[in-house]
């Protein structure tokens, strides 16, 4: 009877520290389904101090007027081009949210900011992201607190781009710098240096018309393709203060 | 609640990993890029508790790192797990000052797998789209980590082992 008892209490779910590993395990597979959302939080709180001022703010308003009026002249070219082309995706300037970065990776491998406006304030999945200058990148997760954005520099983005002079479509890929890759599906493409990029009218994921960068290098054609790499007007590692846009389908 | 703080020291210092990541002090960096944080807490934890031990907490270090990032398609898991491993054979050496450079050579050797780990993940995924060459910036990354945590980690991982041995309470260790 004792030996009975013996072995039976040796076994592992007999053990108290492997319940304690499994509920770990059980709470981290929670943390990643929910894609961190408790630590996104409790991150927000405990970074509220050290949020950025207000300054940049003023900043942002004044480069946004510039903006604008870049914007103003694409558009109106574009509602010459396109009066008969359905657009695919529109964005609503009323509906737009302003946020503070409270957290940033624009270096690694991981380039993403995390903002202080989640699903409480209404940011969904898929938002359009613009910071002073341009485009940013999109929202790729929610929590209640907070947003997650995946920019256009990650290895993960593609978004589909315009270049307004030689009228054609390309993909901007992000490469792991801060310069992301444009590539032009045509090897005879005449793209310059200098030629300013915006987000496709044809993109099912962006409104068009956003100002995204400008070419500031092109590399040698490689088989039916042409690459370049593209300067952000929206510079990732200095922007305090953003902009969140919802899309409308 | 002192005592509770001295023995659970090594899991709060665990808890403020994916803080830190979250935080990315971009003053701490060379070319934006960060030492790889979680191979500072895993070393010392794994040269203390073994390889088994390693493992499990490399996998628990890249679940929750994995769920901070918006990348879906890549994964630190593997890097870490084999580092957990890898760590829990590392014996402490007895001269002090061989022990301390040990820990930056180590670490350095860690972030390179990591880091060549999940740029092959990305290679293979872009790998229909672009060149090869479209990732050098990728080799960079990997090298400015390598160097940063090679640099950072003898002061960080002979403190965290200092303490982890210090205020470690035999019982909390899982035994395999």
């Amino acid at each position: 009877m004792f030996d009975i008892r013996r072995i039976s209490t040796s076994r592992w779910w007999h053990k108290k520290k492997s319940w304690i590993l499994f509920s770990i395990f059980l709470f981290l597979i929670f943390v990643r389904i929910t894609k961190g959302s408790i630590y996104k939080d409790f991150y927000y709180f405990i970074s509220k101090p050290f949020w950025p001022g207000q300054s940049q703010k003023e900043l942002m308003l004044k480069s946004l007027n510039q903006e604008y009026l870049i914007k103003s002249n694409l558009l109106l070219k574009d509602n010459i081009r396109l009066r008969e082309i359905l657009k695919l995706q529109e964005s609503s300037k009323s509906d737009s949210i302003l946020a503070a970065v409270i957290s940033r990776k624009t270096g690694s491998w991981w380039r993403q900011i995390i903002l202080n406006k989640g699903s409480k304030d209404g940011v969904e999945i898929g938002s359009i992201v613009m910071g002073p200058g341009g485009l940013l990148g999109r929202v790729k997760s929610t929590s209640f607190l907070t947003s997650s954005v995946i920019l256009l520099t990650s290895p993960e983005s593609k978004v589909g781009v315009w270049l307004d002079r030689i009228q054609i479509n390309g993909l901007l890929i992000g490469s792991g710098d801060n310069y992301p890759n444009l590539v032009l599906y045509s090897k005879d493409a005449e793209v310059k240096v200098g030629d300013f990029v915006s987000s496709s009218p044809a993109s099912t994921l962006l409104p068009p018309n956003i100002p995204i960068g400008i070419v500031q290098s092109i590399e040698k054609p490689f088989q039916t393709k042409k690459t370049a790499k593209i300067s952000l007007l929206a510079k990732p590692h200095l922007i305090d203060w953003v902009q969140i846009f919802k899309l409308k389908i | 609640m002192n005592k509770f703080f001295k023995n659970k020291l090594s899991i709060i210092f665990f808890i403020f990993i994916p803080i830190i990541f979250l935080w990315h002090p971009n003053w701490l960096g060379i070319l934006g890029v960060q030492p790889y944080w979680p191979l500072f807490w895993l070393l010392p934890w794994s040269m203390l508790n073994g390889s088994i031990n390693g493992l499990i907490f490399g996998f628990f270090l890249g679940l929750i790192l994995d769920s901070l990032t918006v990348d879906n398609s890549f994964t630190q898991i593997p890097g870490l797990l084999l580092c957990g491993i890898w760590f829990g054979k590392v014996k402490i050496h007895g001269d002090l000052l061989v022990g301390h450079f040990r820990y930056g050579l180590i670490c350095s050797l860690g972030s390179f797998l990591c880091g060549t780990l999940y740029f092959m993940q990305i290679l293979i995924k872009n790998f229909s789209d672009s060149t090869f060459l479209l990732f050098i910036p990728s080799l960079q990354n990997i090298f400015a980590e390598v160097f940063l945590t090679g640099f950072f980690a003898p002061f960080i991982c002979s403190k965290l082992l200092r303490f982890f041995r210090f205020y470690r309470e035999k019982s909390s260790i899982i035994n395999f």
